[in-house]
């Protein structure tokens, strides 16, 4: 007997509609295509004042602690950010400085960014990655990168980024299978 | 200028991914010589064929099947795309379109370009390691042959031609349009531009707009090399279908274009997936991917024009052999919708 996933989205854009949250929604259309889902989204841009009052745990807001505890409580994270100065935003950074140490070790995590060009590709690899290397979470081996040039607004154009997609969900089949079971 | 329309194709021998229909060399080009003939009937300029040297595409000697076109039209000109000149001798493959020259009374073209694949290359004992030397000699031979007879001419690929006499001659001693293909490569671009050659863009994907700045690196370096229009010209080539509603065309065409993908595009050394969703969005109206209505296809090669001054596009007609009866729609409604339409609209 199969229990719907529980599929969490943090996309840490400050802008909408944003090109990230159009490749966390393909992550996870691509996720829901195999498993019955329940899916939450959080918008790093809805949160940002709760955030920047925030140094400690117990000063979020309670929008801010539900935010969090979806997290921590998620069977499967899909996480984005746009590149801003050669990093995630600030304040997903604030966001995930905030979310208990264990919480997500062995979760399975998609990794997703978008750019104003190829050349910021990396920055999953060498600074998102090791976000989530901190945490012991389970991410996926593909991350999903996408430039400006790749979109017509929100709508992804570029073929290969979907067969990425589709490789990153793919490689996790035995952890999400399992998940599901 | 006058707005030309074409189509080519590769030949694929792609089983029908639909009926699981095996198909042969034979009844493949049974069907080509078809839409060649519809095409010539409503009007399409230039119909090509592509070069490859692999069991799963019926075309390794374009010259050979545009002559059997060439004996059934009368006014499509007929065009390789693309030779691979880099693997080939120069002197041969000038032979062989002056004579279809001669046999088509001045229809012949040839796109040249680098190919995509690389089976060729040892296949006709050339190193890959040579591959940039080798296109680069070829292409000044065969226009050293294109301007003067006898020639003699010596380079690093073959032996020295002393005063040769290359045979036959262009039909009224004309000179053979030559393209030169690209596929993104600026240097490949600037090449173009300064040797005065018309330049034919491969555009696989991505954006509908997305090779403007190598199309205005092309004019700016061509006019700056001193060529005029009369030298400078920019096609638009890539994968497309038509049909009478965007709907059908998605429907009809992505099966054959997944099956396609799969057995030529590799993510992690394996097929690439082409999926339903993403083929949509890239025949979406900001993606290049020429996949609708009529006058979804206008309204792109009018969209297109605008950014690249371009004044031919040739569609990859069906990429995986869509059936017989959707390509030769398609051609129908490409010669008498999209033909007359881009035409009014740049009157």
């Amino acid at each position: 007997m199969s229990r719907p996933l529980s599929v969490v989205t943090v996309n840490g854009s400050y802008s909408s509609p944003s090109k990230t949250g159009a490749l966390i929604g393909l992550v996870a259309d691509q996720i829901a295509a195999s498993y019955p889902c329940e899916l939450a989204e959080i918008n790093i841009r809805e949160l940002g004042p709760d955030l920047g009052q925030a140094l400690e745990r117990d000063q979020v807001s309670p929008a801010l602690a539900e935010a969090l505890e979806k997290v921590e409580k998620a069977d499967v994270l899909i996480v984005g950010s746009p590149v801003f100065r050669g990093g995630y935003t600030g304040l997903f950074k604030q966001f995930f400085d905030l979310v208990e140490v264990y919480a997500l070790a062995n979760k399975p995590v998609f990794m997703v960014a978008s750019g104003g060009g190829d050349r910021h590709a990396l920055m999953l690899e060498s600074h998102m990655r090791s976000l989530f290397a901190f945490f012991q979470a389970h991410c996926a081996p593909v991350a999903i990168y996408g430039s400006s040039k790749d979109f017509d607004r929100t709508t992804l154009l570029d073929p290969s980024i979907y067969g990425r997609i589709e490789m990153a969900v793919e490689d996790m089949k035995v952890v999400l299978d399992a998940l599901a079971l | 200028m006058t707005f030309d329309i074409g189509i080519y194709h590769f030949g694929e021998l792609t089983p029908d991914p639909v009926t699981g229909r095996e198909t042969t060399v034979a009844d493949r080009f049974d069907e080509l010589i078809e839409q060649v003939e519809l095409a010539d009937q409503v009007g399409l300029s230039v119909f090509g064929v592509g070069e490859h040297h692999r069991g799963d595409f019926a075309i390794s000697s374009p010259s050979t099947f545009l002559a059997a076109a060439a004996m059934k039209t009368t006014q499509i000109h007929l065009t390789s795309a693309v030779e691979i000149i880099s693997s080939n001798d120069p002197v041969r493959v000038f032979e062989q379109y002056a004579t279809l020259d001669n046999l088509s009374r001045g229809r012949a073209e040839m796109i040249v370009g680098r190919g995509s694949y690389t089976e060729s290359f040892p296949l006709f004992g050339y190193q890959l390691t040579d591959y940039d030397d080798l296109f680069e000699e070829k292409l000044e031979l065969l226009m050293e042959i294109q301007k003067s007879n006898p020639l003699t001419w010596s380079g690093k690929f073959r032996p020295d031609l002393v005063a040769a006499d290359i045979a036959p001659r262009p039909y009224r001693d004309r000179e053979i349009p030559l393209w030169l293909a690209v596929g993104g490569n600026p240097g490949s671009v600037l090449r173009a531009a300064n040797l005065g050659l018309p330049l034919a863009l491969g555009i696989l994907g991505g954006r509908l707009d997305g090779f403007k700045p190598l199309a205005d690196l092309y004019w700016e370096a061509g006019e700056k090399a001193g060529y005029g229009k009369d030298r400078l010209r920019v096609s638009v080539n890539g994968p497309g279908f038509v049909a009478d509603t965007s709907q059908q065309a998605i429907e009809i065409s992505h099966p054959y274009f997944a099956a396609g993908m799969m057995e030529n595009f590799h993510q992690r050394g394996r097929g690439h997936h082409m999926s339903k969703q993403a083929y949509q969005a890239t025949a979406s109206p900001a993606g290049a991917l020429f996949v609708g209505s009529p006058a979804q296809i206008t309204d792109k090669i009018l969209a297109q024009h605008e950014a690249f001054r371009h004044d031919r596009y040739i569609m990859q007609l069906g990429f995986g052999n869509v059936p017989q009866k959707d390509a030769l729609h398609a051609i129908e409604l490409l010669g008498t919708e999209v033909l007359p339409a881009v035409r009014k609209a740049l009157a």
